[in-house]
């Protein structure tokens, strides 16, 4: 089954880079530059995974995890960041309900295997 | 006749009026007059006494023996000498309580300069001697709490510049010693170029301010210098300059802290910083890894471009790593100590091994972790600092793939036991020893700092981190921490 993903980055370039990426391991790509614009286009369409920057104009990446978990609880939300490892962000995204975190700093093969691993993992926790 | 009996009537009223003990001896030593206060003081009538010798009347045996010897010597002194004489001497009272009387004692001589007697004015000086007693009480109290002040360092100079008063704040302040410094030059404790320079400057200050407050450094016995805030003012008496007092507080601690406030305030813009420009730095990188690793999944590419493209891989991989390390540096803000599970320290540092290019893939995880709650009392970030160095370096080793083997325990009623070991390459014994000291490193592109990082951590953390390794066969780094004792 081909899963659809929905990519949240406020840079253009990341945004495509992700989709480019994504797209070559066979999912399906939608891709939006805020929280806000993520939020309305979940409501009229069911995506299986949200991958959403932290850091975020407007509406934080916390936020919009919050909120994406609110609307659709079974929707798997993989938060990325520029920022390195940080402690204090990990745990109020897991608190948030996010299902994984990848950092854009991670050799990209390690980034595409970590957002199978996290699909993976969390489609069985549903389970 | 009458006239005599005229001038003793007289005498009698201006004795009487006369509010002190007042004496008219004969040239024998007998009373001829005396006045109200004596009687009053004594508890004596005048008819009594008058006719009596004064010295038997007056000083009886309750009175010290020595000060009526001397008191008796000095009377007959102004009788055999003819001259004028001060004594100060006891008198017992009414109540027998002994008064201190200061004695005026004047020769009475006729027109032929014959000794006609002696008059004894004596004044009650008791009250007078109980506060002086009470001020000289006071003022060797309080000279003693002034040279036992150990907060600050006092001391003085003369004119000259020798140290006159030295106290014992100063002895604890500089080193030395009073009498290794006493009546020396202030050069002992100030520097030369303050001596030179400065001191006439505020010298000049304390004259015209009468006091002269500054920050400035003085030197100890050692040599070493310190920071203190020096307050100095005039030493006078009676109008005359005698000499200049200094007051130091040793401000080294205070300069201290300021300098750690400083310090952390500076890391903390520093970690902003480096957050911000992590971030920006990592989003373009980000795509540029992206694009080269699409374009080495084209197969239309030869063996040269992709070599190239490999290239450009790894210099972005080293930009990455740049910022890594600048963001671990920049996040050293000052520990904060907090009760940390061991277990759980190590159990969160695992998954950061993702973000270290590594042969993960070949290595296997082992983990024996104690049952009991091991609650260390520490710095998270330093702590997952030291694991992270470790199973890094632990996973270098093993290029070729092995296990990493991670046990905690109890090890006895202080200490928790954490053991990290490989089955890597191991270090050479003649490395061994050198494993912990900064710039020290057996890698190619090693910092050496890691090890020495990890060792100053532990250390801070009251615990100590040892090290065995055989060669090819593997290394074990073993960790001591103490653990807090819930309910002791």
């Amino acid at each position: 089954m081909i899963l659809k993903v929905l990519v949240v980055d406020d840079e253009a370039p990341v945004r495509e880079m992700f989709e480019e990426l994504l797209k070559k391991e066979d999912f399906r790509i939608s891709a939006v530059a805020t929280g806000e614009e993520a939020l309305e286009t979940v409501k009229k369409e069911d995506f299986d995974v949200v991958l959403l920057d932290i850091k975020l104009p407007g509406m934080s990446g916390l936020e919009a995890l919050k909120m994406l978990k609110n609307l659709k609880p079974n929707m798997i939300v993989i938060m990325i960041t520029g920022f390195g490892y940080d402690d204090e962000l990990i745990r109020k995204s897991k608190e948030y309900g996010c299902a994984g975190y990848i950092g854009k700093n991670m050799p990209i093969t390690q980034i595409l295997s970590n957002f199978k691993l996290y699909i993976k993992n969390a489609k069985e926790t549903i389970k | 006749m009458a006239n005599g009996q005229q001038n003793k009537d007289l005498l009698e009223k201006v004795f009487d009026d006369c509010n002190a003990i007042a004496l008219y001896l004969d040239r024998f030593g007998n009373i001829f007059l005396c006045n109200k206060k004596t009687e009053e003081l004594t508890g004596v009538t005048r008819e009594t006494l008058i006719g009596k010798h004064w010295f038997g009347a007056l000083c009886p045996d309750s009175s010290m023996e020595i000060k009526q010897q001397l008191f008796k010597a000095v009377v007959d002194d102004s009788f055999n000498y003819k001259r004028p004489n001060i004594f100060e001497g006891t008198l017992t009272d009414r109540t027998k309580n002994d008064l201190a009387i200061s004695w005026n004692i004047s020769p009475l001589l006729n027109a032929n300069d014959e000794m006609e007697g002696v008059l004894l004015l004596g004044s009650d000086i008791t009250l007078l001697q109980e506060r002086e007693t009470s001020m000289q009480n006071i003022d060797a109290t309080l000279k003693n709490i002034i040279s036992n002040i150990k907060e600050f360092a006092l001391y003085a100079i003369n004119l000259e510049g020798n140290i006159t008063y030295y106290g014992m704040g100063a002895e604890l302040m500089f080193g030395w010693k009073r009498d290794e410094i006493i009546f020396k030059h202030v050069s002992m404790i100030h520097a030369y170029d303050d001596v030179a320079y400065k001191l006439p400057f505020i010298l000049e200050q304390v004259m015209q301010q009468g006091e002269y407050e500054l920050e400035t450094f003085l030197i100890k016995k050692d040599g070493t210098s310190f920071p203190v805030i020096l307050n100095v003012s005039k030493f006078i008496s009676s109008d005359t300059i005698l000499g200049y007092i200094f007051m130091a507080k040793d401000i080294t601690e205070q300069k201290r802290l300021e300098y750690q406030i400083f310090q952390s305030e500076k890391m903390a813009a520093v970690g902003q910083l480096a957050a911000g420009m992590s971030h920006e730095i990592n989003n373009p990188l980000f795509v540029i890894s992206g694009k080269i690793n699409l374009l080495l999944a084209n197969k239309r590419f030869g063996n040269k471009l992709k070599s190239d493209l490999k290239a450009i891989e790894t210099q972005a991989q080293r930009i990455r790593s740049l910022v890594d390390r600048v963001l671990v540096f920049a996040r050293k803000t000052p520990p904060q100590a907090v009760d940390l599970d061991i277990n759980k320290v190590i159990k969160n540092v695992l998954p950061l091994l993702a973000y270290h290019k590594l042969p993960s893939h070949k290595i296997h995880i082992i983990k024996y972790f104690s049952d009991n709650l091991l609650l260390i009392r520490g710095d998270i970030h330093q702590l997952q600092e030291i694991f992270l160095n470790l199973f890094i370096n632990a996973c270098q080793a093993m290029e070729k793939g092995g296990t990493l083997t991670i046990k905690t325990n109890r090890l006895d009623d202080t200490f928790a036991e954490i053991t990290i070991s490989d089955t890597g390459n191991g270090i050479a014994p003649i490395n061994l020893k050198n494993m912990f000291m900064p710039f020290f490193s057996t890698k190619k592109d090693g910092t050496g700092l890691g090890l020495s990082i990890c060792y100053s951590i532990i250390k801070n953390h009251n615990g100590t981190i040892d090290v065995r390794s055989q060669l090819n066969q593997g290394t074990t780094f073993i960790i001591k921490l103490p653990f807090i004792k819930k309910g002791g």
